[in-house]
């Protein structure tokens, strides 16, 4: 059995998957260790894991809070300028120290752990990239695509020797396990080139044990579930007093809707305003989604059938909303912009419109017939024990 | 500003409104100053539909996306209505081409 360290950003959507797919590998007898911000996410990891924290001495930067307002394009240069490669640089000593000590077969690092992936080159260990969102695996634009290699330039040319800089340093040349699927993605855009395997979602069940009020719903309406995600929860609140405004006129239909917890004092009656719900019980008793197009969301949603309003804000959320809205299984909402009357419009679609939900449905079987979270382990078990025949650069 | 920039200015903000074709656009104070990222929360796709009847208006000796590979990433994101005019009406003097 092998030695596998697991390294992922202290971000609940990155966490998440890789702790399916490290829950899988365990089950096989391998051995499993995490280089992670400790602070931040070592509670969130299994009781008795093996943890090399690469927190030194003060936690990483919250990512919503650190960079609460900006969007779109802006936002991906905020990522990376400030919170991936100072995370990547500060985490190059602690993540050395931890592969000498834990001496893995195999790293699994997450495609924004940067660090993770230097290291793994600098050492010529057999790694693997997770990636959670596939607007990563995109060519976008050439001013674009040659930004993002230049920022990762600047890295390796202060960490790695001039013969092992490559344009993108955080796909493996080994495996890219994608949680997401191939027709999802779509061919809008041409694709970098890597070792792609295309797993499907890792189906992981997230955060245990959030309690929820599960008599609110009643089984004769339709329901809704609103949400942003965890980074955007807190930003602001137009978003969620619009779509309380629109849910006040569709008193047929209820909605739960992830928020700041303040709001429930002026939901209407039929809006249940959490700050944490349990998202993937909640999904399969609900008939639509108004989400921010975070990847898992998208994919947990559809994984379900789910027909979509997609509202994106931020990072890779515009590029996944657009790939759900070509794949004809959600509509477009303006998320600084619509108006009470826009979003009643849209909701009444989403519920109405057959084809989305059809859209929505032969997506699903596309995603529950990836091989998910044991289709990943997989690939990394053969990997870690015979890395000679699985090299494929 | 010229009267021909000030009507290239009208032909992109009123290009605009009927991209986008929202409710809340059509009263939207769109200035020269405005930010296609910030402050009208344009996504890329739509921008090159603006882009695109644009052109078709002028015919087709525009080159906004050429003009646009040029620009930095820093430049991309701050793009406001005033730059894009400014190139059209250049790039429409250039040709001879009547607004």
């Amino acid at each position: 059995m092998a030695r596998i360290l697991f390294t992922v950003p202290p971000l609940t959507g990155h966490l998440n998957p890789a702790l399916a797919v490290a829950d899988a590998l365990e089950r096989q007898g391998h051995q499993i260790a995490w280089a992670v911000h400790a602070a931040q996410i070592g509670s969130k990891l299994p009781d008795g894991a093996r943890v090399y924290a690469l927190d030194d001495g003060e936690p990483a930067a919250d990512l919503g809070s650190s960079t609460p307002q900006v969007r779109g394009l802006e936002s991906v240069r905020v990522f990376f300028e400030d919170y991936a490669l100072p995370l990547a640089q500060r985490m190059l000593a602690p993540m050395e120290a931890a592969v000498r000590d834990f001496v893995p077969e195999v790293i699994v690092v997450d495609h924004q752990m940067l660090g993770g992936a230097l290291v793994a080159r600098k050492l010529g260990l057999p790694w693997v990239s997770l990636v959670t969102t596939t607007a990563s695996i995109l060519r976008m634009s050439p001013v674009f695509d040659a930004w993002v290699a230049e920022q990762y330039q600047a890295l390796q040319q202060r960490y790695l020797p001039a013969s092992l800089h490559v344009e993108r340093p955080d796909f493996s040349p080994y495996r890219v396990l994608v949680f997401s699927v191939d027709v999802l993605v779509g061919n809008t855009h041409a694709r970098i080139a890597a070792p792609y395997a295309f797993v499907g979602p890792a189906r992981g069940e997230g955060r245990r044990g959030v309690e929820f009020p599960w008599d609110w719903l009643r089984p004769e309406r339709r329901r809704i579930l609103v949400s942003l995600g965890t980074v955007s929860r807190d930003r602001d609140t137009r978003f969620f007093e619009v779509m309380m405004a629109a849910l006040r006129e569709l008193p047929q239909l209820q909605a739960v809707m992830v928020a700041p917890a303040h709001l429930s004092a002026q939901a209407p009656d039929n809006v249940l305003v959490r700050d944490y719900v349990p998202q993937t019980e909640l999904l399969d008793r609900v008939d639509g989604v108004v989400c921010h197009a975070g990847h898992n969301t998208v994919c947990e949603s559809l994984s379900r059938g789910l027909p979509m309003i997609v509202a994106p804000i931020r990072d890779d959320q515009p590029v996944i909303a657009r790939q759900v809205i070509d794949a004809g299984a959600a509509l477009f909402m303006r998320h600084g912009k619509v108006t009470p009357p826009t979003a009643r419009t849209l909701i009444e679609k989403l519920l109405a419109d057959s084809t989305l939900a059809d859209n929505a449905r032969r997506l699903s079987r596309e995603l529950l017939d990836a091989p998910g979270a044991a289709g990943a382990a997989q690939l990394i078990a053969t990997l870690a024990l015979a890395p000679a025949l699985a090299e494929v650069a | 500003m010229s009267s021909r920039n000030d009507e290239v200015l009208d032909l992109v903000i009123a290009k605009i409104r009927s991209t986008i074709n929202e409710d809340w656009i059509q009263d939207f104070e769109i200035e020269p100053e405005t930010r296609f990222n910030d402050d009208l929360e344009l996504e890329s796709i739509e921008f090159v539909k603006i882009a695109d009847a644009i052109q078709a208006h002028y015919g087709t000796q525009l080159d906004i996306v050429g003009w646009l590979s040029g620009k930095s990433i820093q430049e991309l994101i701050s793009l406001s209505v005033g730059e894009l005019a400014e190139f059209i009406s250049g790039a429409v003097a250039g040709s001879g081409v009547d607004a």
